[in-house]
C-alpha cells in the first residue's frame, strides 16, 4: 500500500486544524492527568491501609516473650490463650470476621515500609521474632468496636488492642475525597475532550470532503480513508500521554518523593514502582478517547 | 455488463419514485446514452450502478455481479471497475493535472511504476501532452473535463460513466470531449452518459434509454434525442 498520501494527508491535517488539536491535546493532557491522579491515590489509600488497617479493622496484639515493658504479659501468648481470645473475638456479635496473622506474616509487612538494611543481615534491628502475634479484628460497623474492645482487653495473653482508626480516619478520608473529586473532575473533562474530538474530524471530513469523494468514487478501502484520521488520532493522544504522564512523574518525583515522604515519615509514601497501573491506566486511556469516537464518527462521515 | 431487473427506487418522504420498474440491460463494449428531463431519474440510475445507493426493490447487476447484495467491503473494489466523470469536473485544485490523474492510483495502492508509466500515457491519450505539470485552474474548460476523464480511465475500468460531462463546455468543446468519450469507447470500454444535450446524441448515433418520470419509455439503438424535452 502506497503510504505517502497518508502521511501527506496527516501533516496537513495537524497543521490544518491546529488549534482545535492544541485544545483537544489540552483537554486530553489535564483528564489524563488527574485520571492517573484518581489512580495513583487509591493506591496511596491501599498502602496506607496496608500499613494502618481500614477503618473496619482491630489489631489485638499478643503477648511476646521478654516484653518487660508490658506489665500484662509474662510470656509469649500460648496457644490455649489464643484460642480462648479468638473464640471471644468470634463470638462478639460485632464482628465481621478475623484473621490470625503470624510473626513471619507481620515481618513480611514491616519489609515493606523499612529499609531492608534494618531488617536483614547479622545486626538486623528487628527479625521476625521480635514480631508480636496479631489477630485482626474486622468490624461490621466501624463505629460499634467498644463492645469487642472491652471483651477482649485484660484476657491473657493479650498486650494491646491496637485501634489505629483514629489515626487512620482523617487520612482516608482527605485521600479519598482527593480521589474522588479528581475522578469527578477527569470525567467532566472527558465529555469535554470527546466532543472536541468529534468537532474536530466533522471539520477534517469536511476539508477534505472533496479528496474523499474522489477516493470513494475511484475505489479506495474506507480503511485506507480513514487511516489519516486514526493516525491524526493517534498522535494527539500520544502526545497528551507523554504530557500526563510526565505531569505525574513530577508529582511522584518533586511533590511525594521530595516533599511528602520527607515531612510525614510516619505514612508510606507510593514509589516509581507503585505508579505502574496509572501509567497503564494513563496510556490505555488516552488513545481509547481518541480512537473511538474517530472511528465511530469516519464511519458516519466517510459512508461507503 | 450492466443489468438492471425491475428496478424501483423510492427515497422516503417523496411521493412517486424516482426509479419505478426500470429494466435495461447494456452489453459489454456499448455506448449509451442515457437522456431525460431533470428529475427523471438518470442520476439515480447512476448512483445504482456505483452502489452509491440500492434500490427498493428489483436487482442491479454490474460485471456480473448483484451489487445490491454485495458487502459493503466489497464495493471499493467494484468502483476501481468503474471511471466517473461529472459535470463539474470535481479536480482538485492544490494538486497539479499529473498529481489529479496519479491520486486515483495512489489511492487505491498502485505502485510507483505503474503510476509514472500510466499517469502520461493517459495524460497523452487525452491530448494533454505537456500539461501535467499546470494547476487545474490554469486550463480551460474542456481541458479540466480531460482532465478528469483522464483520472476517471486511469485504472483502465470497464465501465465509464459520465453524468452530464459536457453540461458546463461550449458546443464546440464538447464535441472534442464526446470524440474523447468514443475513443476511450473504442478500447472496448462500456461507456453510459447521461445528457441534455440534444446535439450530441443526435450526432452521435448511439443508443438512447430515455427515462421519463422514473419510467424507461424509450430504448432505441442508434437513436436521436427524440422531442419531448
Amino acid at each position: 500500500m502506497q503510504l505517502r498520501y497518508v502521511f501527506t494527508e496527516l501533516g496537513q491535517g495537524l497543521r490544518r486544524n491546529l488549534s482545535m488539536h492544541v485544545a483537544v491535546v489540552l483537554t486530553l493532557f489535564v483528564s489524563l492527568t488527574l485520571v492517573g491522579a484518581g489512580v495513583l491515590l487509591r493506591d496511596q489509600a491501599g498502602l496506607v491501609e496496608e500499613k494502618f488497617g481500614n477503618e473496619f479493622e482491630i489489631a489485638v496484639t499478643l503477648c511476646r516473650d521478654n516484653d518487660r515493658s508490658n506489665p500484662a504479659c509474662a510470656a509469649e501468648a500460648d496457644q490455649a490463650q489464643i484460642d480462648a481470645i479468638q473464640e471471644v473475638v468470634d463470638a462478639s456479635p460485632e464482628v465481621e470476621s478475623s484473621r490470625f496473622e503470624t510473626k513471619e506474616e507481620g515481618f513480611e509487612k514491616l519489609k515493606k515500609f523499612y529499609d531492608a538494611d534494618y531488617l536483614e543481615g547479622p545486626n538486623a534491628a528487628i527479625t521476625a521474632d521480635d514480631m508480636p502475634q496479631q489477630i485482626w479484628v474486622t468490624l461490621k460497623d466501624p463505629q460499634r468496636y467498644e463492645g469487642i474492645v472491652s471483651s477482649v482487653q485484660g484476657l491473657d495473653g493479650v498486650a494491646a488492642i491496637n485501634d489505629q482508626r483514629e489515626a487512620a480516619e482523617p487520612m482516608f478520608e482527605t485521600i479519598n475525597t482527593l480521589r474522588d473529586g479528581s475522578l469527578l473532575v477527569a470525567l467532566i473533562l472527558v465529555v469535554a475532550a470527546l466532543l472536541l474530538v468529534a468537532n474536530t474530524i466533522r471539520l477534517a471530513a469536511f476539508a477534505r470532503r472533496k479528496e474523499i469523494g474522489i477516493m470513494r468514487l475511484v475505489g479506495a478501502s474506507t480503511i485506507y480513508i480513514t487511516l489519516p484520521f486514526l493516525l491524526e488520532a493517534l498522535v494527539i493522544a500520544a502526545i497528551s500521554v507523554v504530557l500526563a504522564g510526565g505531569a505525574l512523574a513530577a508529582l511522584i518525583q518533586f511533590g511525594i518523593q521530595g516533599r511528602l515522604a520527607d515531612s510525614l515519615e510516619f505514612i508510606p509514601w507510593i514509589t516509581w514502582s507503585d505508579s505502574v497501573t496509572a501509567a497503564i491506566v494513563v496510556g490505555v486511556t488516552g488513545p481509547l478517547l481518541t480512537l473511538l469516537p474517530t472511528l465511530l464518527l469516519t464511519r458516519k462521515y466517510i459512508k461507503v | 455488463m450492466i443489468r438492471f431487473e425491475k428496478v424501483t427506487k423510492s427515497y422516503p418522504g417523496t411521493g412517486s419514485p424516482a426509479l419505478d420498474q426500470v429494466s435495461v440491460d447494456i452489453e459489454k463494449g456499448e455506448f449509451v446514452f442515457l437522456v431525460g428531463t431533470s428529475g427523471s431519474g438518470k442520476s439515480t440510475a447512476l448512483r445504482l450502478v456505483l452502489r452509491e445507493a440500492r434500490p427498493t426493490t428489483g436487482r442491479v447487476y454490474v460485471a456480473g455481479k448483484e451489487i445490491n447484495r454485495l458487502a459493503s467491503w466489497k464495493v471499493p473494489r467494484l468502483r476501481r471497475q468503474i471511471g466517473t466523470v461529472f459535470q463539474d469536473f470535481r479536480l482538485l485544485q492544490n494538486k497539479t493535472v499529473s498529481e489529479n490523474v496519479a491520486f486515483a492510483l495512489q489511492v487505491i495502492g498502485r505502485s510507483r511504476t505503474d503510476i509514472r508509466n500510466l499517469v502520461p500515457e493517459t495524460l497523452e491519450m487525452v491530448g494533454l501532452d505537456g500539461k501535467g505539470d499546470r494547476m487545474p485552474d490554469e486550463l480551460s474548460g474542456g481541458e479540466q473535463q480531460r482532465v478528469a476523464i483522464a483520472r476517471a480511465f486511469v485504472n483502465r475500468p470497464m465501465i465509464l460513466i459520465a453524468d452530464e460531462p459536457t453540461g458546463n463546455l461550449d458546443p464546440t468543446t464538447s464535441v472534442g470531449i464526446m470524440k474523447l468519450l468514443d475513443r476511450i469507447n473504442r478500447t472496448g470500454t462500456t461507456v453510459v452518459m447521461a445528457t441534455h444535450d440534444h446535439g450530441i446524441v443526435d450526432q452521435m448515433r448511439k443508443r438512447v434509454v430515455e427515462l421519463d418520470h422514473g419510467r424507461v419509455v424509450r430504448d432505441q439503438a442508434q437513436g436521436v434525442y427524440g422531442f419531448q424535452h
